[in-house]
């Protein structure tokens, strides 16, 4: 059991979007919990909401078409989603930062990194530019870049993918939040790179001991990074543990699908195929009834296809969302 | 970047040939224009002999092109058919003040009130705002000017009258005779309601087409990856469209003013000779009606080298204005 | 409540359901401007095409003497009578086959020359691109408009004329169109598979190439088709062009032009004529283009 302060609650959030072809139900009932200074991995493939989920806590989803239309996130107590657009600006870079998929497009191309990055200090903070200059200068030697004082004055066309991952970084980073979300912030990056801003995103929170939200489709990432793990699938979180409980003793169906269809050099080289799960995710437009996963379960009853499964605590510490769950 | 200039700069050269190629030829199609001088009293049949020789129409085409050009290029561009006693040179410069004045005035005008128009509508997609403004772009955009002309004429000088009688504004030329030797406030004043209606006019299209180019420059912007990294930093909606968005979204616009500018000299045809107005557009018409060659190449080469020349402007600002394009 | 609208909407045709042509006209049919463009051409076809036949009338038939000259609309002749004493609905009639024809005609033709060189350019590439390419910037710096009344002059007044005059100055920015995509096109796949077995350098650009540029150029052509009808009135409207008693509706607005202080309505039916058609055009060709690719910029 965690002990430390709760920082996020997310409680039964619903963010669905309301488009030409039909509603979207993106997010249909998500609850996430992250404490102080935890690393906490959100793992789904692409559209089960992970990314709605993380905008919907920096309330950046974009009216029309979208719209939280249920939900509470708790944040020191407070719900986010009562808040003013002014309270939540101020809480925008400050308390909670987000960084982003494509490090080539996500930042202003007609302005230097360094102006970026005092800008993000001069919102939230009463410093005047020059001590907003010095300040940037250290973020970017924090985050590894030689030659700050030269980069501060370079526009990010003229960095590589990974420097300008880490001058995001730098600028989340910069009012030293409590909360830092990494939106498969390293997917876009090669391999290498991807390494090596994974070791400095743990290394700077071993620093200054922020939470960490990490969303990603990539398992390895989680493995290294996460504390607890939340696998998602179409809009809802169907597995909730800590990241060695997930890997050794995985309950879900689909949780445990994902680890099989991983290959492994441990194991000895049979002639079968590589194991997947069968089906494909499904349309958000046309949800299956019940369990959202029934399709492709092979473990799936008519229970599971009448009625949808609660996120039940069946181990302490360990959620699972799911009405066949696997024996440990 | 030095070199590129000189590069484009020696560019243009083939480029000139070609237009003062073509516009030459074009008026060659003609066997020869001096034949139906003959018929005007006013001219001596020994001066027609002489303009002929002085313009190589004694001489075959080819010639007859250089003995053209070396002309233009030394500032002799030829004798005014149109006004005889005037050189071309001497027309093309009475005319030319008038045109800038009237495009001058309505080119700003326009840029004035189109690009916030523009900014508003993008901001506001979809709202009412943006469905009202983007009719009237099309309207503005499809009105033919000389029929939008000729029904300000109507309702301003037929239907509207003044309490003498006299038509609200008048039907057409740019000030009010025997006013010219009046004092310098007297004059402007007189002029602006000479203005009134083809700065209107012309003003119409113009301004229909500037909002569409901003409105489709700013949604272009606005949907950016850097714009949501700036709204997660925290800041203000006002700062992210006035600072971020914008300062991105007027480097296209910039480059099409550029380009547009040689219009202002090239001048309205068809509104200048409703209204009467005796402009470089008007001029270059009654030339080519009536036969004056001379006057007709030399206008459309002028404006044709303009246009060459502010293409490349437009590329120079163009690098200036945005850091990503290095020209080495 | 949110259960509801899921359920509700679960029924609608999504865009997964539709083929490629199929999701155009969906999405066409959608765009509010488009459909009224689209209307607005449908009733003004209807005006020029059928309406000779509802409303039959000579529009060269003159009425003599001063009583003929610019009648009020009446029952006799609904927009009444020009300076002629000729039935001003006729001519608009007829006036409107001669302008849309001839704004149909320059348009696809000045298209067609367009993307020829721009698939030439685009599909060479090296010193016959560089050779086209100058050619057509040109063109293009040259200022339209005096250069077309340039060219009207000279080569006299006619339609067909008039149609060479606005394509000769019409094709460059298909030109700049279609090598731009022809330079992206052939990078791919399926250009380098059909040069390995042998197709021909004709075969690639016509029966590769030229139909994936196709979408691109018919909505350059819509709009083209609008701006040919202005040039052809702007022609006609400065004396070159159409000439009487043959009408368009270029030419019969330069005629009432000198009415202006009497009959002022003789220059409202045609300009609002040539205005309707030209934004129907316009709405179209934009809602066209949106449909084709909401996010294409042209």
């Amino acid at each position: 059991m965690d002990n430390r302060e709760v920082l996020v609650d997310v409680k039964n959030l619903r963010t669905f979007f309301y488009t030409e072809d039909g509603v979207v139900p993106a997010v249909d009932g998500v609850d996430l919990t992250i404490h102080r200074g935890e690393i906490l991995g959100l793992v789904g493939e692409s559209g089960c909401g992970k990314s709605v989920t993380a905008l919907s806590i920096m309330r950046l989803i974009p009216n029309p078409p979208g719209k939280i239309i249920s939900g509470e996130i708790m944040f020191h107590g407070e719900d986010l989603l009562k808040k003013s657009e002014e309270e939540m600006r101020l809480i925008r870079g400050d308390k909670i930062s987000m960084i982003f998929q494509e490090p080539m497009t996500s930042l202003n191309p007609v302005f230097t990194v360094g102006d970026q990055i005092s800008e993000a200090i001069t919102l939230h903070q009463k410093i005047d530019e020059a001590e907003a200059r010095k300040r940037t200068v250290e973020m970017l030697h924090l985050v590894g870049i030689p030659e700050p004082e030269r980069r501060y004055r370079q526009y990010p066309h003229e960095l590589s993918g990974g420097m300008r991952q880490r001058v995001m970084i730098a600028m989340a980073l910069s009012s030293n939040p409590e909360l830092l979300i990494s939106d498969e912030a390293t997917t876009a990056l090669d391999v290498t790179i991807q390494a090596q801003i994974l070791d400095l995103m743990r290394g700077l929170q071993k620093k200054l001991g922020m939470a960490i939200l990490i969303i990603t489709h990539n398992l390895a990432v989680v493995a290294e990074m996460a504390e607890t793990i939340a696998i998602a699938y179409a809009g809802k979180i169907v597995e909730n543990a800590s990241a060695t409980e997930i890997f050794k003793f995985p309950r879900h169906p689909y949780t445990y699908g994902l680890l099989q269809s991983i290959p492994k050099f441990t194991e000895r080289r049979t002639n079968e195929p590589l194991p997947a799960i069968e089906g494909m995710v499904p349309s958000p437009y046309h949800m299956p009834n019940g369990c959202r996963f029934n399709p492709r379960c092979p473990f799936a009853t008519e229970k599971c296809r009448a009625e949808e499964p609660e996120l039940l605590e069946l181990t302490p510490g360990h959620l699972v969302r799911c009405f066949h769950p696997i024996e440990p | 970047m030095r070199d590129y200039v000189i590069r484009r700069v020696l560019g243009m050269i083939p480029l000139i040939l070609i237009v003062m190629i073509v516009s030459f030829s074009i008026f060659s199609l003609v066997p020869n224009p001096f034949a139906a001088l003959i018929e005007n009293p006013r001219i001596k049949k020994a001066d027609i002999e002489r303009l002929i020789k002085a313009w190589g129409f004694d001489l075959p085409w080819y010639l007859r092109f250089f003995k053209w050009f070396s002309g233009v290029i030394k500032g002799d561009w030829g004798p005014s058919l149109l006004y005889p006693g005037s050189s071309a040179r001497d027309v093309i410069a009475r005319a030319l003040p008038v045109t800038i004045r009237v495009m001058g005035i309505e080119f700003l005008l326009s840029l004035l009130i189109a690009l916030p128009i523009g900014i508003v509508s993008a901001v506001k997609q979809y709202s009412v705002t943006d469905y009202v403004v983007t009719v009237f772009s099309f309207l503005g955009m499809s009105m033919p000017t000389f029929w939008f002309g000729l029904m300000m004429m109507m309702l301003f000088s037929v239907f509207l009258k003044r309490p003498s009688g006299a038509p609200l504004l008048p039907a057409g030329g740019i000030m009010t005779p025997g006013l010219e030797e009046a004092p310098f406030w007297t004059r402007f004043v007189d002029q602006l309601q000479y203005l009134v209606m083809p700065v209107l006019v012309l003003a119409f299209s113009s301004v229909g087409s500037w909002t569409r180019y901003m409105r489709s420059s700013m949604l272009e912007v606005v949907r950016q990856d850097y714009i949501r990294t700036a709204r997660a930093k925290g800041v203000p909606e006002r700062l992210v469209i006035d600072k971020h968005a914008l300062r991105n979204a007027l480097i296209p616009i910039v480059t099409l003013v550029a380009l547009s500018v040689p219009g202002i000299v090239g001048g309205a045809s068809i509104t200048e000779k409703i209204f009467n107005i005796p402009g470089m557009g008007s001029l270059i018409i009654a030339a080519e009606t009536k036969s004056d060659y001379p006057t007709a190449m030399v206008g459309l080469m002028l404006t044709s080298v303009l246009v060459i020349v502010f293409n490349l402007i437009a590329d120079i600002v163009y690098a200036w204005v945005d850091p990503r394009i290095k020209y080495s | 409540m949110a259960e509801q609208a899921v359920a509700a909407k679960k029924k609608q045709k999504t865009s997964d359901d539709y083929s490629y042509v199929g999701m155009v006209f969906h999405r066409l049919t959608r765009h509010k401007l488009a459909m009224a463009g689209a209307v607005m051409l449908i009733l003004m076809m209807l005006f020029v095409f059928v309406g000779p036949l509802v409303w039959r009338a000579d529009p060269n038939e003159q009425i003599s003497g001063l009583e003929g000259m610019f009648n009020p609309p009446s029952s006799a002749h609904p927009l009444g009578t020009d300076d002629y004493g000729r039935d001003v609905l006729a001519r608009m009639f007829f006036g409107g086959r001669i302008s849309l024809f001839i704004g149909f005609v320059s348009a696809v033709s000045a298209t067609l020359i367009g993307a020829f060189i721009g698939l030439l350019a685009g599909y060479y590439g090296g010193w016959a691109d560089n050779l086209l390419m100058r050619f057509t910037d040109a063109m293009l710096s040259i200022p339209t408009f005096p250069l077309l009344i340039a060219l009207a002059s000279v080569m006299g007044k006619g339609m067909w004329q008039i149609i060479m005059v606005i394509v000769v100055f019409g094709w460059m920015s298909d030109a700049r169109l279609v090598r731009g995509l022809a330079l992206s096109l052939k990078e791919q796949e399926y250009v380098e598979a059909a040069r390995a077995i042998g197709a021909s350098a004709n075969r690639i650009m016509w029966r590769h190439l030229f139909p994936n540029t196709l979408a691109v150029l018919i909505v350059s052509t819509t709009i083209g088709i609008g701006s040919s009808i202005i040039y052809e009135a702007s022609i006609s409207f400065l004396g070159f062009g159409i000439q009487a008693p043959l009408a368009s509706w270029g030419n019969m607005l330069q005629n009432a032009q000198q009415f202006i202080w009497n009959a002022p309505r003789l220059i409202v039916y045609p300009g609002l004529a040539i205005f309707i058609t030209v934004l129907g055009f316009n709405f179209f060709g934009d809602g066209l283009r949106d449909a084709i690719d909401p996010k294409l910029k042209l």
